[in-house]
């Protein structure tokens, strides 16, 4: 099955698990696209900018200026892949992004390891509550026993 | 479709071609801070979780500038634990995790409640409701002309390093929200707009720790505060800094007249 991976910029590593998810054979280089109107609206100035292209630089990935959506799709048909593998984001616009995608394309989301495993929810209305559950794992090796 | 260029002959060529991509932009400051895993490796290679532990609140202690990368994955909070517990061991680099921590906190509440991030999660425990705070930043602290030196110190650092250690982030949060009374969320977009690690969770999730709504207190400091854990980096003499003279009590009586026992 091919795939198209698509880097964002929650997960701009070349160890985030989405490439270990994503090992296909055949898959395509990876793709990162330069959306003016998603940063104008994530409130980033040249500075970031800057830092996040740089960042590009040192991954294997290609980059092409255009919107999110369009470009993907554009690219899924063009290049015949069966599926997108990306990053998983609490970013909602990333997030409505992809719900937009799916309607069309198969998409995965992978998460990154996490920072520490929990078998239930933790209580999130104090950080406290969050760390007395959380602490358990939290100084262990990859976060788990 | 057209590839973009991933190879440059020097940097300036690449802020350039940057800068041709972002028509929109209008400020031109770039920071020394270099993007990318190499950059990144240097200073995981050089964490000290032990020093941190009693060193964290200073503005010239062991912290790692490791957030910019952190905030897009380039490194993972997983990778940042388990190199600390190479280093150390126990109560030593207990603090060092624990502060890990508050970035999972703030993504899982950001994963859960989107819609958190611009409002407020609990009304203000300042004595005033959200209508008494302005809706805009004042000019003077957008452009880092206010009356307190050290606050113009940090607004520069912001805007020309895009990086400010924690506990700078606080005070001068505290003075926009508190002594300004503006609403945090101007605060938290002028944060954004500045910081190479500026995340929606991390910031607009602090900007509510410190205004109170989502905390039980407000938080705020005074210039004997200001000055032992910042005097060394920051301008914090008395007369450049009149705003923060004072006791706790004085300044909780000037901040938040509303709230004084009856
Ligand atoms: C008003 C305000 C706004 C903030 N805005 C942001 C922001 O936009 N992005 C951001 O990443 N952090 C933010 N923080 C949290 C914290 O100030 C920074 O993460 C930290 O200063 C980054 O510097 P460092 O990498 O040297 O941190 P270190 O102290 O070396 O910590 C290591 C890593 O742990 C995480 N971390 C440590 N402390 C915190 C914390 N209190 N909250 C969340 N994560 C933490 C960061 O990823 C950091 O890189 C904000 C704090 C305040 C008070």
């Amino acid at each position: 099955m091919s795939q198209l991976i698509w880097l964002h910029e929650d997960c701009l590593r070349a160890t985030h698990r989405l490439f270990t998810e994503a090992a296909s054979a055949d898959a395509a280089r990876p793709i990162f696209i330069w959306d003016d109107v998603y940063m104008t609206a994530m409130h980033y100035g040249l500075k970031r900018r800057v830092f996040i292209y740089e960042s590009l630089c040192e991954l294997p990935v290609d980059i092409y200026v255009g919107d999110t959506i369009d470009t993907l799709k554009d690219l899924h048909s063009r290049l015949g892949v069966d599926e997108i593998v990306t990053g998983k984001t609490p970013n909602p616009m990333l997030k409505a992004m992809m719900q937009n995608l799916r309607a069309e394309v198969k998409l995965s989301a992978i998460a990154d390891a996490p920072f520490v495993q929990m078998d239930s929810p933790p209580d999130l209305r104090r950080f406290f509550k969050y760390w007395n559950k959380a602490k358990k794992n939290a100084f262990l090796y990859d976060g788990r026993p | 479709m057209q590839k973009q260029p991933t190879q440059f002959p020097d940097r300036a060529a690449l802020v350039a071609h940057v800068k041709a991509l972002s028509p929109g932009v209008s400020d031109d400051a770039v920071s020394e801070t270099r993007g990318g895993r190499a950059a990144a490796e240097a200073l995981l290679a050089a964490i000290d979780p032990t020093a941190y532990g009693h060193s964290r609140n200073y503005l010239d202690g062991a912290v790692t500038r490791l957030s910019p990368y952190v905030r897009h994955a380039i490194v993972s909070l997983n990778e940042l634990r388990n190199q600390a517990l190479e280093l150390g061991y126990g109560k030593a680099i207990e603090k060092f995790i624990q502060e890990l921590g508050w970035r999972d906190f703030w993504q899982r509440i950001y994963t859960q409640n989107p819609d958190w991030l611009w409002h407020d999660i609990e009304p203000y425990k300042t004595g005033f409701v959200a209508s008494d705070y302005a809706n805009t930043l004042p000019q003077d602290i957008a452009t880092g002309e206010t009356d307190s030196a050290a606050m113009n110190h940090f607004i520069h650092e912001l805007k020309t390093s895009g990086y400010l250690h924690n506990h700078a982030r606080m005070y001068l949060a505290a003075y926009i929200v508190h002594w300004r009374r503006v609403k945090w969320q101007a605060g938290a977009r002028f944060f954004l707009g500045h910081l190479l690690d500026g995340d929606p969770a991390s910031n607009n999730f602090s900007f509510q720790w410190v205004a109170s709504t989502f905390a039980n207190k407000p938080y705020f400091f005074n210039l004997e505060n200001l000055q032992k854990f910042a005097g060394m980096r920051a301008p914090c003499d008395f007369h450049t800094n009149k705003c923060f003279g004072g006791s706790y009590d004085d300044l909780a009586l000037k901040l938040f007249p509303k709230m004084a026992a009856p």
